[in-house]
């Protein structure tokens, strides 16, 4: 998939995904990675410059009615509009998308109570919070029967616990056999959500597989991060340690060395810790790397 | 048939939540055609009035038919339902007329005030009004085409800007053409009153009301206009259209 705008912004140079049917597949990156940009075209709102893409076998742009029938979305940054109620997102959008009156009620009950939004039905959104909003445009998604969601950083500006109820119900809907594409820039939520995953930069894929595979792409398995004096500690020779303000950030391949390196820490009274690598680290090694410079 | 019932449900959607929670809304709006006829009223021409309410008339359709595609490409920007609807089962068509169709149930109360008004002045028979429903359903179809279309390349335009663009077309299109007035006022510039959709319903409506003398030719020629236009840009409204992002 390739997608170069009007401006000459190449957004996706040449994106190769295919996702399995009953699977939550998440594509990361940072901002203006080109995430957006592949969401939209395989919900048909944006035509690409060149290549294919297919949903349930369907060409999304010469079969993009047989799309629509089998795709919801979540666009980013969307707001809920103030008079509705999360009652009337579920249901207008069930029958929209040709739900029969009956079942479209049945449908927008069940994803009213998958989304903890029941008790609340009849309340505009202008007077719920933050969380329970987005939950509601996330009942719009869920209410249709489709079999493909497409979800463009549905958790973006949640707090901790809003943020997991949605993946709580975006675990659900996997069992529940719905295939997801998500997008988004939080590397926890990828890394708690996802069967598989991708990580884009600047248009291209730099990593994909299982978020347990994409941690294994690079050597080092432990992180030791130090506090303190940190300028007292000699630096070592290794270009992927990182130095965040008062923080120096070393990574590791084995348990003795990080062993080691603690050890020397707290003898010069430094206060050090160990943890595994999280993806965070491997997406930063993977796209390029932090600026110890300007750090 | 699909079309059609997605169209009311969009129509239903716009206008029923807004009209159940913030019901002043339709006051408002039937005030800012009324506005004109104040000033008119302080004229003290009976003539004047009279051609005043078949503008309120044009304008209550016409007016909110077309802001209303303009505020929901700036409401889209963060509300995203067009955004949402484009990956749905939704024709473009019928989101347009959804869009179109909510404003004119919200001006079901204001026209039947004006036209109770005309009633009341014996300036409408009850046998021109199936007459004037369709040459007012006309104009509203015409500009409320257009509004859709327009609004359509204007998805990237800042919202203070889509407002203005908003008014000037309304301006343009329904308060500045010979509307609330007769097109004989402009004199050698009347045939002005069969370049927009507005006028020709208003020169229409006046004829069947008694209010202007039109012969054979005229009426038709409005009619065809009228037609014309609607059926136009509805095409366009269905094939320029930009629905999906290129």
């Amino acid at each position: 998939m390739v997608k170069v705008y009007g401006d000459g912004v190449k957004a996706l140079q040449g994106i190769n995904v295919s996702i399995k049917k009953g699977e939550l597949y998440t594509l990361l990156g940072p901002n203006g990675a080109g995430k957006t940009t592949f969401q939209r075209i395989i919900s048909t709102q944006l035509m690409p410059t060149s290549g294919k893409a297919y949903v349930l076998g369907y060409d999304v742009v010469s079969e993009a009615s047989e799309v629509h029938g089998h795709i919801s979305i979540v666009p980013q940054d969307v707001a809920t509009y103030g008079i509705y109620t999360p009652w009337e997102y579920a249901y207008y959008f069930a029958r929209l998308r040709g739900v029969p009156k009956q079942k479209a009620k049945k449908t927008a009950e069940k994803a009213l109570r998958a989304v903890g939004l029941w008790e609340l039905r009849n309340r505009t959104c202008a007077t719920l919070s933050g969380g329970e909003k987005r939950r509601a445009i996330i009942a719009s998604a869920l209410s249709s029967f489709a079999d493909v969601l497409l979800l463009d950083e549905p958790t973006s500006g949640l707090d901790a616990i809003a943020r997991r109820n949605v993946w709580s119900v975006l675990r659900q809907m996997v069992k529940e056999g719905k295939t997801i594409l998500l997008t988004t820039h939080n590397m926890e939520e990828a890394e708690m959500v996802s069967d598989r995953l991708a990580i884009i930069n600047k248009g291209q894929m730099i990593a994909e597989g299982s978020p347990d595979a994409v941690k294994g792409l690079i050597a080092e398995k432990y992180r030791v991060v130090l506090e303190g004096e940190i300028t007292r500690f000699p630096a070592r020779e290794n270009e992927k340690d990182t130095m965040i303000g008062d923080r120096y950030i070393m990574y590791v391949e084995n348990e003795n060395e990080a062993a080691d390196l603690m050890k020397k820490a707290l003898k010069m009274g430094l206060r050090a810790h160990i943890s595994p690598v999280t993806l965070e680290d491997v997406f930063v090694k993977l796209a390029g790397g932090f600026d110890n410079e300007s750090s | 048939m699909k079309a059609v019932e997605n169209a009311l449900l969009i129509a239903w959607m716009k206008f029923y939540p807004d009209f159940r929670r913030q019901p002043y809304v339709i006051i408002t709006q039937a005030g800012i055609s009324a506005g004109p006829l104040f000033f008119i009223l302080l004229s003290g021409s009976t003539a004047a009035l009279h051609n005043g309410i078949v503008g309120a008339m044009i304008s209550i359709v016409s007016f909110l038919g077309l802001t209303s595609a303009i505020h929901d490409v700036a409401q889209d920007r963060y509300v995203k339902l067009r955004e949402m609807m484009v990956a749905m089962p939704v024709h473009p068509v019928s989101y347009a007329l959804g869009v179109a169709l909510a404003p004119l149930l919200a001006s079901v109360p204001g026209l039947f005030c004006f036209m109770a008004l005309a009633i009341w002045l014996r300036i409408l028979s009850l046998a021109s009004i199936g007459l004037v429903f369709v040459a007012l359903i006309l104009g509203w179809l015409s500009i409320s085409m257009i509004g859709f279309t327009v609004s359509t390349y204007l998805t990237k335009v800042p919202p203070f800007m889509l407002n203005s663009a908003g008014h000037l077309l309304s301006l343009g299109l329904v308060f500045v053409p010979p509307v609330y007035y007769s097109e004989s006022v402009l004199g050698a510039f009347s045939w002005i009153s069969y370049v927009f959709p507005t006028s020709n319903a208003a020169s229409l409506i006046r004829g069947y009301l008694g209010l202007s003398t039109l012969h054979f030719e005229s009426i038709m020629s409005h009619w065809l206009t009228l037609i014309g236009t609607a059926l136009a840009f509805s095409f366009l409204a269905s094939f320029k259209a930009r629905w999906r992002e290129r």
